[in-house]
């Protein structure tokens, strides 16, 4: 290795070593303050060694719901995960079989239109109907972000499967909910992994519909979140402390879901 | 109908037969009533809301396009226009530029480059709602590491997302923090299947690697560019969750873009029917900005 190839690789290494700290620093700063003590969190300059302590997260899960809260996201991301995979896994397989385009542009249409255009007239329906604060409402709501992004990949997984297979399939003689739910679906198995863990993740850390739709027992994390913020910030350890436990399930998550992750989030612009 | 699904259903029958009997119409179906009760039905009955005046409590009563009059009248409705379209503005230039030069610099094949393609993907990963509470003790003006750290470079501390002026590019920074790594990955695909005989030609014809970029590379970048630049659009003219933890639309209305001041009028203000409205126009901006770049993207391959 000559001397000017060792120093442009140096120089690349570098680069990259600082993107990645502009990245992981932020976090690591919010982690490590939901391990301070009060003090600790606000002093100036700004304290880098400490003991860690867990009083914060002790504190959050025992003067305040955190419990419900939790429960509440898991219900309401589980709920509509499930809801979204069991609309979307036959449509896909429908849109992949008879070689529909159209979904991936109502789906960019849907993706277009800001969450509080239809929050308005849901909240003003949901409230005749007495469903406002329900988790019923908020699953349904929750499940427009599911749905489509669950058809989506679904249709890429059923558009791999080689024709021939599902035909030979028909031939035998089964009927087509048959070659659906004993060929394809099986075949498919890895898409709907992958479907379930996304959509999870953006269910999850969605906001607004429940900001409106939720009430004290059926608040997620996300709008505990934002009341212990607009509350004014007296604690910022415990509020850290929220922060991470809000971030934490689905940065885990995404890590097992790496490059579909931004597949998901491209979903209605490129197709495949 | 497709001749596949008539084909499939089997028998000949009537047009209408056909089509309840059709496979495909089935399994599309749960999926199809779903999405025209939650989104179809909502997007008529929002536009009829945005021709009532609305208050939340009393009964409506219909004004035609009443709503859409006030709104032209209306100061907040046009600083909320004017602070969208600088929040977008600035947020797009960085995220294309700093996601072009990240992209760049991943493209070639060096050991660390899968590490920090994972690295890339946290900030993506996180709840908006966390994000901005992370940015609020790193922002903090008075013991907030950043400011620390800028004064020990010997500059002047600042306000941030307290600061009239200083609101917008600092929530253009937040979500240039988040949302890059999403530009650079979309642009690195993009950089990743470009041909490589250009390449060699003007190697052969002794051009220079900045001549190659400026030449070749970003010509036929520009398409995976704008594809970034349209999904980045849509997210930034509907820009809310972060401002919503951070500032809610201050100091004054410093931050309060359409989306916010939108949200506010429906359900801080209780305004239902002007609220639809300015639903409605913000949609209306999203979907011809999206046209514009399509028709970019069209016009560049």
């Amino acid at each position: 290795m000559n001397g000017s190839k060792f120093w442009r690789k140096t120089a690349q290494y570098l680069q990259y070593v600082v993107v990645s700290l502009l990245i992981l620093l932020p976090i690591i700063w919010m982690v490590s303050s939901s391990l301070k003590t009060s003090s600790e969190v606000t002093a100036y300059p700004p304290s880098l060694i400490f003991h860690p302590t867990m009083s914060n997260y002790v504190r959050l899960f025992d003067t305040l719901p955190y419990a419900l809260y939790t429960l509440n996201s898991i219900i309401v991301a589980g709920g509509s995960t499930v809801l979204g995979l069991l609309l979307a896994v036959p449509a896909a397989f429908a849109v992949s079989w008879y070689r529909k385009n159209w979904p991936a542009s109502v789906a960019l249409t849907a993706r277009m239109a800001p969450g509080g255009l239809y929050l308005l007239p849901w909240y003003v329906i949901f409230t005749a109907m007495g469903l406002n604060g329900s988790y019923i409402s908020l699953i349904l709501t929750h499940t427009i972000i599911t749905m489509p992004i669950t058809l989506w990949i679904m249709s890429s997984f059923f558009d791999s499967i080689p024709r021939d297979v599902l035909e030979c399939g028909m031939v035998d003689g089964a009927t087509l909910m048959g070659v659906i739910r004993r060929i394809a679906i099986p075949l498919a198995a890895p898409g709907m992994v992958v479907s379930v863990i996304l959509t999870f993740i953006l269910s999850w850390n969605y906001f607004l519909f429940a900001l409106v739709l939720s009430k004290i027992n059926t608040t997620p994390l996300t709008v505990a979140a934002f009341r212990f913020v607009g509350e004014g910030i007296t604690d910022w350890g415990m509020l850290m402390a929220a922060a991470t436990v809000l971030a934490l399930p689905p940065l885990i998550l995404a890590f097992i879901v790496q490059r579909w992750l931004v597949r998901g989030l491209t979903f209605g612009a490129v197709k495949g | 109908m497709s001749t596949a699904t008539s084909a499939l259903a089997g028998k000949r029958r009537g047009a209408l037969g056909r089509f309840f009997t059709s496979p495909f119409v089935w399994l599309v179906a749960p999926a199809g009533i779903f999405m025209v009760t939650l989104t179809a039905i909502p997007f008529g009955y929002v536009i009829y809301l945005s021709m009532q005046d609305f208050l939340v409590g009393m009964n409506p009563i219909f004004t035609g396009l009443q709503n859409y009059v006030e709104m032209a009248k209306d100061p907040v409705f046009w600083n909320g226009l004017k602070v969208t379209f600088f929040l977008y503005a600035i947020s797009l230039a960085a995220q294309l530029t700093v996601g072009l030069y990240v992209a760049i610099l991943l493209d070639r094949n060096l050991r660390g480059a899968r590490v920090l393609r994972t690295i890339l993907l946290t900030p993506l990963a996180m709840p908006p709602v966390a994000v901005g509470m992370m940015w609020l003790i790193l922002l903090d003006p008075s013991f907030g590491p950043v400011n620390y750290f800028i004064q020990a470079l010997g500059l002047p501390g600042n306000l941030f997302l307290a600061s009239p002026t200083g609101v917008i590019p600092t929530l253009a920074g937040i979500d240039t923090w988040q949302y890059t790594p999403f530009v650079v990955l979309i642009i690195l695909g993009g950089l990743q299947s470009l041909p490589s005989e250009p390449y060699e030609a003007a190697r052969i014809d002794g051009a220079s690697a900045t001549q190659m970029f400026w030449r070749i590379t970003l010509p036929l970048l520009t398409p995976s560019i704008i594809t970034a630049a349209v999904l980045r659009s849509i997210d930034l003219l509907r820009f809310f969750d972060t401002i919503y933890i951070t500032t809610q639309g201050g100091p004054g209305n410093a931050s309060t873009t359409l989306n916010i001041y939108a949200y506010k009028s429906g359900f801080v203000y209780f305004h239902m029917g002007y609220a639809s409205a300015l639903m409605l126009t913000l949609f209306v901006i999203v979907l011809v900005m999206v046209l514009l770049l399509s028709r970019l993207r069209r016009a560049a391959r």
